[in-house]
């Protein structure tokens, strides 16, 4: 008999993990902590030098009248209910209204903590919805700086560049979870009463990406091989006016963030490769002031028809303006930069004096980067799974939003991150250890050694490739039925015959073995890609942000539902879910696309 | 105008469980627009040579964790762009994990 002490390397024992250190498992552990069960955090990185949470904009939502309770401005005729009712129908009424209801009662909570914890404020303004001010405004490097600083405070235990590989599961209820120091190579087994899942999303899977090298699906896949319900895996936002070009600055927003503010807003130009301003053919009243979506949809329209640029973007243009009306905006800019925020951010302070200046005579080439992943682990308004023990909270979970990220992710990681750490320790005190399966842990310890064994094969990189050269081209921001299909099938293959082939040519040593790494983690991107476009495929219809040019009405008819997946003796085991309500009832009829998201544009299907 | 040329990354290499001592190896990096220390780092990672340790996350200058030299003097890699050849070292060549990655970063 082997010694489950033995297996791994380390061995570890805590009542809680945390996966994932930023706006939600930061947010998580310090409202655990206060319950004096013992905590640890796990993360990939470093805390606040990790995730996507550091790169936010950034912009925390709270309704008027709590905004005005917080010491803001605020907005007397704005409600709780009148935010309620923003985020249900704009979300196109997939939304769990229990979970919007939590939003709105926690997000004004969450912001709290976040002042009381010393979080720099910019400024309070309407950031999301044009009609109540709603947001404010900090950063996200001042927003982890502040969890980070309030978790070394509280002296809570860290495991920084140490990933977590697989959950393990004792009789449906959480036993612990098995994760690798990057850095060391050594394995780490951990027990624990319960976990809580805040790893973001799975940006890299996708050739183009507006996220960190951390954000591969790791919590959404793990949860899935252990059991857990994914929910609206097919919702995936992308950024338009995201830089393509050049290799330095590709993925940058920096030009997305200043095109919601003026005077830039109401000043630029998207060009197509015959400089025509084509936003007129698409949403003539609002041009390049349209939605999100629209400006997304018919910038991908222009590139997919041919229209775009040598790096397959559009072109974002202030070249029609004065050169002395440039100059104005350079120095409102940088005074409004150095002097009044004291911003100390490279986009701000040095990329976009860096790219106006060119802009007075070049234009920049921008397109849809993958951003915001608004599916993920299914969850209820208390942040449980359908797994006992295991709770998830931040991107990498779903139900929150419909089709639309309609508010703040900001906020969403934070009052989720305190929502779990509300509810856990309760569930910590009434349960016992689980016993640790041995079986599962050398299944899991197996698999992951599996590529350093092998002397020829396929390598990560090679994999990546092909991964990319799919999700590039197949489940993109604009879909059809076809391309989705045959996604489905290639993603397949890649899943149960390229991932068995993977080795590890370089190097067989673990130490700071980034192939290795890889190799674990592609086989997390893929799964999440995978389930994603099997929704995909589901789905037939186009509504909020997720766009099918096969079926492009908005089918109220059919699809107010959600697709919840898995898994299931090896397979995808499906289901479709109503969205929970508790005021707004969900409406009936087909519309176009446009008017369900109620915009008067042109067709959007230009031939 | 977009120029296509070739760039020579002049790269510090030590495995203190291998080597005995460090030493240089120079790598081409094909250059089409403006690129990063990065983007070099990347290229030889996913083209050349697999083992090549580097700190990457955001790309853009969030983390500050990329932290190397470049001809002597100490930057982020991911914010610095290069237009000739140059020479990457580790920020402390006494902290060295692998490569360009050291202890503390
Ligand atoms: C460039 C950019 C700008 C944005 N701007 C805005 C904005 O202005 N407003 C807004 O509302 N939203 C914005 N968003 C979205 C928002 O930032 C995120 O949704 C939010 O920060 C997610 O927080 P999180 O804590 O859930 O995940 P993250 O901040 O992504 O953190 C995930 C954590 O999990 C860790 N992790 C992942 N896998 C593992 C593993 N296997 N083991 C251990 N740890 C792991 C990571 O290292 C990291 O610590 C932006 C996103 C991006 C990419
Ligand atoms: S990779 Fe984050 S600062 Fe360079």
């Amino acid at each position: 008999m082997d010694d489950i002490e033995e297996l791994c390397d380390k061995v570890i024992s805590t009542d809680l993990l945390i996966v994932g250190s930023e706006g939600a498992g930061g947010h998580a552990a310090i409202e655990a902590s206060k319950s004096g069960i013992d905590i640890l955090i796990v993360t990939k990185g470093k805390i606040g030098q990790c995730g996507a949470s550091q790169m936010a904009g950034a912009d925390f939502n709270v309704d008027g009248l709590a905004g005005k309770e917080l010491g803001f401005e605020g907005d007397e005729r704005d409600s709780p209910d009148l935010f309620f009712e923003t985020l249900v129908r704009e979300g196109l009424y997939l939304g769990n209204q229990k979970m919007v209801e939590k939003y709105v009662e926690y997000a004004p909570k969450a912001m709290k903590d976040l002042m009381d914890w010393g979080m720099k404020i910019y400024s309070y303004e309407s950031a999301h919805t044009e009609e109540m001010a709603r947001g404010i405004i900090s950063s996200g490097i001042l927003w982890v700086a502040a969890i980070r600083k309030k978790v070394k405070e509280l002296k809570i235990p860290i495991l920084e560049d140490t990933m977590v590989i697989d959950l393990l599961i004792t009789e449906g209820k959480i036993a612990g979870a098995i994760a690798l120091d990057i850095i060391s190579g050594e394995t780490i087994l951990i027990k624990c009463k319960a976990v809580i899942l805040a790893t973001g999303g799975w940006h890299r899977a996708y050739p183009f990406n507006t996220g960190p090298e951390d954000l591969t699906g790791d919590g959404v896949a793990m949860a899935y091989r252990a059991g857990a319900e994914l929910i609206s895996m097919e919702m995936v936002q992308f950024c338009p006016i995201t830089m393509v070009w050049p290799p330095k600055d590709k993925g940058s927003i920096i030009l997305y963030i200043i095109s919601e503010v003026d005077p830039f807003g109401k000043t630029i130009k998207l060009l197509n490769n015959k400089s025509e301003r084509f936003m007129e053919n698409y949403d003539p009243t609002n041009l390049e002031q349209s939605t999100k979506e629209i400006v997304s949809i018919a910038s991908q329209l222009e590139i997919e028809e041919g229209r775009g640029g040598p790096h397959g973007g559009i072109f974002f243009s202030l070249k029609h303006t004065r050169k002395r009306f440039m100059d104005m905006l350079i120095k409102v800019a940088s005074h409004r930069i150095k002097n009044e925020m004291k911003d100390t951010r490279y986009e701000f302070t040095t990329l976009l004096p860096e790219l106006l200046e060119r802009m007075k005579t070049e234009d920049i080439e921008v397109g849809n980067g993958a951003h915001y992943m608004g599916g993920g682990i299914k969850i209820n308004e208390n942040t449980e799974t359908s797994i006992s023990g295991l709770y998830a909270a931040g991107e990498c979970s779903g139900g929150l939003w419909g089709a639309v990220r309609v508010a703040s992710a900001c906020t969403e990681a934070g009052i989720q991150g305190k929502i779990a750490g509300e509810t856990v320790p309760k569930y910590v005190k009434s349960v016992e250890n689980s016993v640790i399966n041995i079986v599962q842990v050398k299944e899991v310890l197996n698999r992951i050694n599996a590529p350093l064994l092998k002397e020829d094969g396929t390598t990560p990189n090679e994999l990546q490739q092909k991964m990319h050269d799919i999700s590039g081209k197949k489940v993109g921001l604009i879909k059809n039925g076809k391309d989705l299909e045959d996604g489905v099938r290639k993603f397949e293959v890649l899943l149960e015959n390229d991932l068995g082939k993977l080795y590890i040519p370089s190097s067989k040593n673990k130490k700071l073995n980034f192939e290795w790494i890889r190799s674990i983690e592609l086989r997390n991107m893929l799964t999440c890609l995978y389930i994603s476009t099997r929704a995909s495929l589901l789905r037939e219809e186009s509504r909020g942000e997720f766009y099918r040019k096969d079926c492009t009405h908005t089918d109220n008819d059919n699809w107010v539902k959600t697709i919840v997946i898995k898994k299931k003796d090896g397979k995808c085991d499906i289901r479709f879910e109503k969205p929970i309500i508790t005021k707004i009832s969900l409406p009936q009829g087909k519309l176009t696309y446009q008017e369900a998201i109620g915009v008067a544009t042109a067709s959007l299907k230009r031939d | 105008m977009e120029k296509k040329n070739t760039i020579k990354m002049k790269c510090f290499r030590f495995d203190p469980n291998n080597d005995k001592e460090s030493h240089f190896e120079t790598f081409e990096i094909p250059s089409n627009g403006a690129i990063s220390v990065q983007n070099c780092l990347v290229y030889v990672r996913e083209n050349i040579d697999p083992s090549l340790a580097f700190f990457i996350n955001c790309r853009l200058g969030f983390c500050r964790r990329c932290l190397v030299r470049v001809n002597g003097k100490s930057c982020l890699a991911c914010t610095t762009e290069v237009k000739e050849d140059f020479m990457v070292e580790p920020l402390l060549k006494e902290k060295v994990i692998r490569d360009l990655w050291c202890d503390g970063l």
